[in-house]
């Protein structure tokens, strides 16, 4: 057979074509293993093809490529699966890392939720205490109002009565008394109606065993009608009824009062004359 | 990369080897189908299915029955052909000339081709009247050989050696480039 012959009948080129039928490409590939002339004109002709569609048309556009790599993903994806390590936990990041930042915002969503929940019922528990302490408020200041009403109504039905009852005034001084030389006190005395009051100007506090004593005197001697408080400056503190006296004197007193006058402890004396 | 090494990594679906085939490659067997299919779009849809298919066919691919390039472009080919004779592309389609290949190459990047240093104008010019006439039918329309045979009353023969014959043009032409 003559090699040349084949090489130049064109059944190479048709062969390279894919134009031959079965038994034709047999032949074709069983004298190529057989002739390396005729390999080597097959493999140059092949460069010749080559080069002549490469030198012949444009390329093909650039969507074409990201087309067809797209389309090629599945089989890439398939591929690199199971085989490589670093790809799968790609991949599974890629599918979990949604859900995980989905769990992440419920997290920070929750942890926001319960913090202002502990947050507001802190404010209403404040809130609450608050108006409770608000509420013991207003009722101290409505007991305080109530005393102060009733202070008032008692300081104005005094002074009620000191104007229009016929009150004489009875200075009582101590300056010439060895106790206490500054202290003052003042008697209003209504002798029609026996009504008596006091009103301190002046007078030293004593200790929690002694009390200050008001005695009225009369023809029968001294009468004791009453504790002096001398914290109660300038009011009037209404003491027991007297009809009948000349002088008026305070004298200091154990607890409670004496029965007589204990005259050591004049403090302070005043005549109604 | 060699040949073999590029089966192979076509055979385990590597995207590296994937995209280097289709760096090396894309341009002449786009150039396979746009010889025959004259709308790009088209074109470039039947290169799509076609490039798909080489990589899925991969394995049937067998190395001892021809080589790498010569099977895709087959492929290609076989693709552009099947298409043209389908029903979406009408009958006025085939009528695609070198000349309208030209044509439409040059308008559609004529200064490409030139900076290029070469187009088909060129490597065509060198062709007699009879090679060019083969291989425009052949490359150009899709043509088998025994179909160019029987439609133009040219014996088998008689085409087979003008295919040669033009392949060797074409070959020198292209060597001294």
């Amino acid at each position: 057979m003559n090699i040349q012959d084949y090489i130049e009948s064109g059944k190479l080129e048709l062969f390279l074509l894919g134009e031959l039928t079965e038994r034709e490409r047999e032949e074709v590939l069983t004298l190529a293993k057989e002739y390396p002339e005729i390999q080597r004109e097959l493999d140059t002709l092949e460069e010749t093809l080559f080069s002549f569609d490469q030198a012949s048309g444009p390329a093909p556009s650039a969507q074409v490529k990201d087309k067809i790599l797209a389309s090629l993903e599945p089989e890439f994806r398939k591929a690199e699966g199971p085989k490589t390590l670093s790809t799968p936990t790609e991949a599974k990041t890629v599918k979990i890392s949604p859900w995980k930042n989905f769990a992440v915002a419920a997290s920070i969503v929750a942890v926001i939720a319960s913090a202002a929940a502990v947050y507001f019922a802190g404010k209403f528990y404040d809130t609450e205490e608050k108006f409770t302490a608000l509420l013991q408020d207003q009722q101290v200041m409505a007991d305080n109002l109530n005393q102060v009403k009733l202070e008032f109504e008692e300081t104005d039905s005094r002074l009620d009565r000191l104007v229009s009852g016929d009150f004489k005034r009875v200075q009582m001084i101590g300056e010439t008394l060895p106790m206490q030389k500054d202290a003052k006190v003042d008697v209003f005395w209504d002798q029609k109606a026996q009504e008596v009051f006091v009103a301190v100007n002046t007078l030293n506090s004593l200790s929690a065993d002694f009390d200050y004593q008001l005695w009225a005197i009369g023809k029968d001697g001294p009468v004791g009608i009453g504790l002096v408080n001398p914290g109660e400056k300038f009011t009037l503190q209404q003491m027991e009824a007297v009809a009948e006296a000349g002088a008026f004197a305070i004298t200091i007193e154990p607890k409670g009062g004496s029965k007589a006058p204990t005259l050591e402890k004049l403090v302070v004396l005043g005549e109604t004359a | 990369m060699q040949e073999d090494e590029l089966i192979a990594g076509l055979r385990t679906r590597d995207r590296k080897t994937t995209e280097y085939l289709y760096e090396k490659y894309s341009r002449a067997l786009f150039a396979v189908i746009s010889r025959i299919i004259a709308d790009s779009d088209i074109a470039e849809e039947v290169f799509h299915d076609a490039f798909i298919k080489i990589i899925k066919k991969i394995d049937s691919y067998e190395e001892s029955k021809g080589r790498l390039y010569t099977w895709m472009a087959n492929i290609c080919r076989n693709s552009a052909i099947d298409k043209l004779r389908s029903k979406e592309i009408s009958q006025s389609s085939k009528t695609n000339t070198i000349d309208d290949f030209v044509y439409g190459l040059e308008s559609q990047s004529g200064t490409m081709e030139q900076i290029e240093g070469i187009g088909v104008k060129e490597l065509m010019n060198n062709l007699n009247e009879d090679q060019r006439f083969i291989i425009e039918y052949i490359y150009f329309k899709g043509y088998t050989h025994s179909e160019v045979s029987e439609e133009f009353d040219i014996p088998l023969g008689t085409v087979k050696s003008r295919v040669r014959a033009a392949l060797q043009v074409l070959k020198k032409n292209l060597d001294r480039i």
